[in-house]
């Protein structure tokens, strides 16, 4: 490990300073990533802020209806947290499906966001990596790219983003509030994290020193449905090799046959008011598959609805030597949670 | 911070995690599996919550509370958790067992209900978490009232002190018993292949707390095997301890030795070495080629016992039984397929380690050192007393002149003492009375530590330092730098006629051993050797060669080549069985050797001391047939409605045989006194690595002796205690070292019962030995006045066994699985696991059953994920445990395990081994199921899930191309009429 300082953030603004004036500056949350990788020489920074104890680790009801979670509340204590299982069932079901329970016993919301990818060139300091070393060149192009991205990737970079909890809080319309020496910002998370583009090194539009306060998500609709899946190698405790999140709104048709006609007669399918759906896995960030919300919005609750829509969000889908299997995984993935949503089964399936 | 109820003063260093913190402060219950948040062995409270301690930087511990395994319960009471794994004897190893417990130790009724997520943070090798869960969930297994003997389910010795944190593993050495411990980081190749033209360590030197840079300048050029056998000839001697030309990335290049870890690490960056490049090949089938780059020409082959340096060929076998050709000539059907197993690494959870320190230096250095102040990372300039010397100063190659006082203790993580002892001398040139080699509790080993992977370098840097010193792997070290399962290259060709009977069976086998041919000879051998013979099949042909490539090397893994070619042999055998439609289990029935049948791999002479001590693999497959026929009622009928249209399923199996001993001797020794409480002592060489063998001794001389296995002391894996042991591998330690102690119990029985006959004047054959006394037809003579009247006449009741491993049994293991496969995804659900095993006489039910669950997850692991994956350069990507995945309990199913009702006329009191083989068959009988439920046969480990959906993608185009080529034929044919 190279040699760090070591500060203990009093409030926000001095630890805003403090990093913003370091080059070399982290901020020291849960710690399950930065330590992991300063100790495997990934990172290197010069300087520690650590901000556990900063009043931050609060999960509160906003009058608006909006839920505003600090940024250092535990992952363990967000998963846990009544409201959020009673309203926002995928959040809790990401995280669940997300680390272990020693790791998210530490791990913090803000820090949960900024988690750097799995991709194993970049974990491992003897290759190459454009993420890591900009300029040094992407390993992972003529290597193994059976984890790595097959939306939104660039000739640099094809890594992926690790988050579950991340990915549930995209289709949740979250929003991350952070905070600088010019003051605080609002940012969508759709877009807190970038596509890696001509920048891999850079995962987020943070700059240096700003500081993630909270998450806020706004309310869903009461009959608004939601549901986290995770598809990976191992049972549990793996990264996903694709994830999808879901919230979904039915309308749910009237009777629309003549009075008296056929009163028994079931409705016919349900009609999508809304649709909120996002990918893990399969992209620098988490992938908010707009064209298949597009789709969707408006049509029937049917399969091949679907698949159709999750045909068109998969269409731009560049795959890699390792990677093609990705975009069917995706597609039935997709249409396996909207189906089970559909059917009102989200929440039964056992995640681990 | 308050650490298991005590306040604590000290201050953590600058970057200190909370593990190394813990561990300084004496707590050495706290274990390291990975230091990365991955394995969960490290796990302690903070506040009552439970958090991976590696990960936790400990600066941040002050002002709370922490609890490690040495305080969830009171000095002398236990917590329930820990009862509860005493219980259901949760664990084997024991090294991730402190961990395991402090999580479950947290969790509320509800979270019991969830343990596939809930445990998910840690990881266990060894037990297949079957015992785990019996344990977390208060299940008490094994309570057999019984005497404590052969048959029952003693628990294993140490359990206690596995579940307080307080049995030592090899490192867990209190910093007081080795004060001025240095500590070692290894300098390793960049390059798959270089000359190493020079290596500047004079900034490395300059570094605080660096004491001492090692290179090939230093190294003593005898050239050696890591691999350990009792013959060191069955090896290439083709290593070094430091050598001066690289064949892999990531091979030592020099060994910095410092005051901290921290400051031997920062050595390492600082050292700076000037390599020449030299042309590298990674793939055997190039290797092989002519003009293919050599990795070891420089090599004579005769003395270092390398077939061919030239061709890089390691080792070669060509046999021929029968006659092959003829053989295909009378199949009605053949099949033809090239089969591939793929890397796979040990993951014991204990990484390789060892200490060398001096015996008599122990009390000297206990003056000279100044305080702990060197640790904290500051300058020490008072402490450095040893000259320094570099990469470049005076060659002393040849260490070996013995001139040092007392004894140089090698303290390792090995499963073999005597072999590694007789090792360094060889490496060193000194005599064998100058080093002992000692092991703690060994924290998993499944094959990869019959090595000596750690020990030479330890051994050379203090005989130069003349101080103690430490040398522990990372994790990442385990994947780049120790050794993995070889990777077998299969061309398999099997022919049957109609009426089932197999007429040939022929292989083409290419190993790839790596840079270095440590068991390369022996894995060859032994895969084609039990795989094809347990086959009654008078033709049969072996083309098989052990190859080097400049990659990490391979080593002995658990099933020594066998796993790799059952994989094959029993894939094809499913194959023949579907050509000809006949049921797979019937095609085997009528194949395999039955008792008195000559056991024929491919040489038409079987080997003379392969015997049938015992046969039940008839047993085995019915066994496992009838389970699963019964499962298919109860699985397939509930699952399949369960499922949904998606899923297709299938059953498969498969079998294995595997000879009790390795061949050409295997020793054991062992020394058995009666001790003044009436209670016993056997010291045994073999090592307990959670193979449970210290149980199976106690229980073994229990039951000659007449008394409980918990009046019998164990010692072990000491080269003080006893001649000679060949060490704990190829499934040895019940049925050679059992049988040592067998016979020295045995005759020390009957030496008593002399002495009490003597005393009590009735015939020796009257007297009963007891736990307590021997009943001489009614007068009781308590052990402990035997013993006195003994010592009184200057007698000692003492005795020794010994066992040679010869001649050899067969033991057998059949699996059985029903899987659905989603046809979808690629899903692989495995809905029945079934395994028989005949192990003869079973010692200790539980415990072999532990054995088992173990075997069968590891192999799960082995056949549906794990794989180290080599990149074009000869890097090994898969260096961590996050990208290398092993089956964590979500993974694994529990299993049904039957054992077959047979008494070994070989082995001790009927037993036969049982360690390796429960790995053996579980690939094949699952690729078999696979087969059976999607008409895909799939000839490459890992069975991956998206390996699975892409075959299933690509049948179904072959389906859609096949129909439209039909339909266009027949279109055509329309055509024709037509016209």
């Amino acid at each position: 490990m190279i040699p760090f300082d070591y500060r203990r953030a009093i409030d926000v603004d001095s630890a805003v300073a403090a990093a913003t004036a370091n080059p070399r500056a982290a901020y020291l949350g849960g710690g399950t990533n930065v330590v992991d990788h300063m100790k495997l020489g990934i990172t290197g920074p010069g300087m520690l802020v650590d901000i556990t104890g900063l009043p931050l680790d609060e999960i509160k009801e906003l009058p608006d209806g909006r839920l505003r979670i600090g940024a250092t509340v535990r992952n363990s204590d967000l998963a846990a947290d009544p409201l959020i299982r009673r309203r926002y069932p995928v959040l809790s079901q990401a995280l669940l499906a997300g680390a272990s329970g020693q790791l998210r016993n530490l791990a913090t919301t803000g820090g949960n966001l900024l988690q750097r990818t799995r991709c194993v060139y970049f974990q491992n300091v003897t290759t190459p990596c454009n993420k890591r070393e900009p300029g040094s060149g992407c390993s992972a192009l003529e290597g193994y790219t059976r984890y790595h991205a097959i939306l939104g990737a660039s000739a640099d970079c094809v890594a992926v983003h690790p988050s579950d909890m991340a990915v549930a809080m995209a289709a949740l319309d979250a929003v991350v509030v952070v905070t600088g020496v010019h003051g605080e910002r609002s940012i969508p998370l759709r877009d807190f994290h970038r596509l890696p583009g001509r920048e891999p090194e850079r995962d987020t539009v943070l700059d240096h020193g700003e500081l993630i306060i909270a998450v806020e998500l706004p309310a869903l609709p009461a009959r608004a449905r939601s549901s986290y899946r995770k598809v990976r190698d191992r049972a549990s405790y793996a990264f996903a090799l694709v994830s999808v999140a879901a919230v979904l709104e039915l309308e749910i048709p009237e009777n629309r046959g003549t009075v008296g006609a056929h009163p028994a007669q079931p409705p016919g399918p349900a009609l999508i008011k809304d649709i909120r759906l996002a990918l893990g896995g399969v992209a620098h960030k988490p992938w908010r598959a707009s064209r298949a919300e597009e789709f969707l919005r408006g049509k029937e609750a049917v399969e091949e609805n679907f698949r159709r829509a999750a045909e068109e969000e998969l269409d731009s889908a560049a795959t890699l030597r390792d990677n093609a299997f990705k975009v069917p995984m995706s597609r039935n993935t997709i249409v396996a949670v909207l189906r089970d949503l559909t059917a009102a089964q989200a929440g039964k399936e056992q995640q681990r | 911070m308050d650490i298991n109820g005590a306040p604590n003063e000290e201050q953590p260093r600058p970057g200190q995690c909370l593990r190394t913190f813990l561990r300084e402060q004496g707590l050495l219950g706290v274990k390291k599996g990975c230091d990365g948040g991955d394995c969960g062995a490290c796990t302690v409270h903070v506040d009552g919550k439970p958090v991976h301690s590696c990960l936790y930087p400990a600066v941040r511990a002050q002002g709370r509370s922490i609890t490690t395994v040495e305080g969830l319960a009171g000095p002398d009471s236990l917590h329930p958790m820990q009862e509860q794994f005493l219980a259901a004897q949760g664990f084997q190893c024991g090294f991730c067992t402190a961990g395991m417990l402090m999580t479950a130790a947290t969790f509320d009724a509800a979270q019991k209900e969830n343990l596939p997520r809930n445990l998910k943070g840690n990881l266990c090798r060894c037990t297949g978490y079957a015992a785990i869960e019996d344990a977390v969930c208060g299940v008490s297994t094994g309570q057999s009232g019984g005497k404590q003997q052969l048959g029952d389910n003693v628990p294993a010795p140490a359990g206690r002190e596995i579940v307080t944190g307080r049995a030592r593993y090899t490192l867990d050495v209190p910093a007081a018993e080795l004060p001025g411990l240095l500590h070692m980081k290894l300098v390793r190749s960049p390059h798959p292949h270089a000359r190493i033209r020079s290596v500047d360590a004079s900034a490395a030197l300059l570094l605080p707390g660096v004491r001492a840079v090692f290179t090939h300048l230093d190294a003593p050029g005898q050239l050696f095997s890591t691999a350990q056998h009792e013959l060191y000839t069955d090896d290439p001697d083709d290593t070094r301890v430091l050598d001066s030309v690289v064949r892999f990335i990531g091979q030592r290049v020099a060994a910095v030795v410092a005051d901290s870890v921290a400051e031997a690490e920062a050595g390492v960056r600082a050292v700076a070495v000037d390599y020449e490049l030299l042309e590298a090949v990674f793939d055997p089938e190039l290797a092989v080629l002519p003009g293919a780059p050599t990795v070891h020409c420089d090599k004579d082959a005769a003395l270092a016992r390398i077939v061919s340096p030239r061709e890089n060929v390691v080792a070669e076998l060509h046999p021929e039984l029968g006659d092959v050709t003829a053989g295909f000539r009378e199949a009605d059907v053949i099949h033809e397929k090239v089969y591939r197993t793929q890397r796979v690494q040990h993951v014991s959870l204990e990484t390789h380690a060892s200490i060398a320190y001096f015996e008599d230096d122990r009390a000297q250095s206990d003056g000279a050192q100044s305080d702990g102040g060197q640790s904290d990372g500051s300058q020490s300039d008072g402490g450095q007393s040893e000259s320094r010397f570099g990469a470049n100063g005076p060659s002393e190659a040849g260490t070996g002149a013995a001139n040092f006082a007392g004894r140089l203790v090698v303290r390792s993580s090995t499963q073999t003492p005597f072999l590694t002892r007789r090792s360094l001398c060889r490496v060193f040139n000194l005599p064998e009375d100058r080093i002992r080699v000692v092991a703690g509790r060994v924290g998993g080993g499944f094959g990869g530590k019959q090595e000596m992977l750690t020990e030479d370098v330890v051994v050379l840097a203090a005989l130069r330092l003349r101080r103690p010193v430490q040398l522990e792997f990372t994790r990442s070290e385990q994947f780049t730098a120790a050794t993995t399962r070889h990777p077998f290259r299969i061309r398999l060709k099997a022919g049957a006629r109609r009426d089932g009977t197999l007429t040939a069976l022929q292989v083409d086998v290419l190993t790839n051993t790596g840079a270095y041919g440590n068991h390369a000879p022996g894995v060859m051998f032994h895969g084609c050797g039990e795989s094809l013979a347990v086959y009654l099949c008078p033709n049969k042909k072996v083309d098989a060669r052990a190859v080097y490539t400049n990659t990490v090397p391979s080593g002995a893994f658990r099933g020594y080549g066998l796993s790799q070619m059952i994989f094959a042999v029993e894939s094809a055998i499913d194959e023949l069985a579907a050509d000809i439609g006949m049921d797979p289990m019937e095609f085997r029935r009528r194949n395999i050797i039955r008792r008195g049948d000559p056991m024929l791999s491919s040489h038409p002479e079987p080997a003379d001391d392969v015997l049938y001590g015992s046969y039940g693999l008839d047993q085995c497959i019915e066994l496992v047939a009838d389970a699963l026929a019964r499962g298919r009622e109860r699985y397939l009928t509930a699952g399949l409605a369960e499922l949904g249209p998606d899923w297709v399923q299938g059953t498969g199996t498969a079998l294995s045989m595997i000879d009790t001993v390795p061949p050409r001797g295997h020793f054991a020794h062992s020394r058995l006194c009666l001790l003044p409480d009436g209670g016993y002592r056997v010291d045994v060489g073999t090592a307990e690595f959670g193979n449970g063998t210290t149980t199976v001794h106690a229980q073994l001389a229990a039951t000659a002796l007449g008394t409980r296995a918990d009046r019998v002391q164990v010692r072990q894996a000491d080269t003080d205690l006893i001649v000679h042991d060949t060490g704990a591998f190829g499934s040895t330690g019940t049925v050679v070292a059992g049988k040592a102690t067998l016979a020295a119990a045995q005759e020390l029985a009957g030496r008593i019962r002399n002495l009490a006959a003597e005393l009590s004047g009735v015939p020796a054959e009257q007297c009963v030995l007891g736990p307590d006394a021997v009943d001489c037809a009614g007068t009781l003579i308590a052990l402990a006045e035997l013993n006195r009247h003994a010592e009184d006449r200057g007698e000692s009741l003492e005795s020794e066994g010994r066992w040679h491993g010869s001649p050899r049994s067969v033991a057998f293991n059949v699996h059985g699985f029903a899987v659905a496969v989603n046809t979808g995804t690629g899903e692989l659900r495995i809905l029945q696991s079934v395994q028989a095993a005949d192990a003869g006489v079973v010692v200790n039910p539980r415990q072999c059953r532990g054995q088992i669950e173990g075997g069968i997850a590891q192999a799960l692991g082995a056949a549906l994920y794990e794989e180290v994956r080599i990149g074009a350069d000869g890097r090994v990507e898969t260096d961590i445990l996050r990208q290398y995945h092993i089956p964590t309990f979500a993974d694994v199913p529990r299993s049904e395990v039957y054992f077959a009702d047979t008494t070994d006329s070989l082995g001790p009191l009927g037993a036969k081994s049982m360690s390796e083989s429960p790995f053996n068959p579980v690939a094949p009988a699952l690729a078999n199921a696979v087969r059976n439920a999607t008409g895909l046969r799939f000839s490459e480990l890992p069975l991956a899930r998206d390996r699975i959906y892409l075959g299933l993608r690509e049948a179904e185009r072959a389906a859609d191309l096949a129909a439209a080529r039909e339909e266009q034929e027949s279109a055509d044919g329309r055509r024709r009429a037509r016209a």
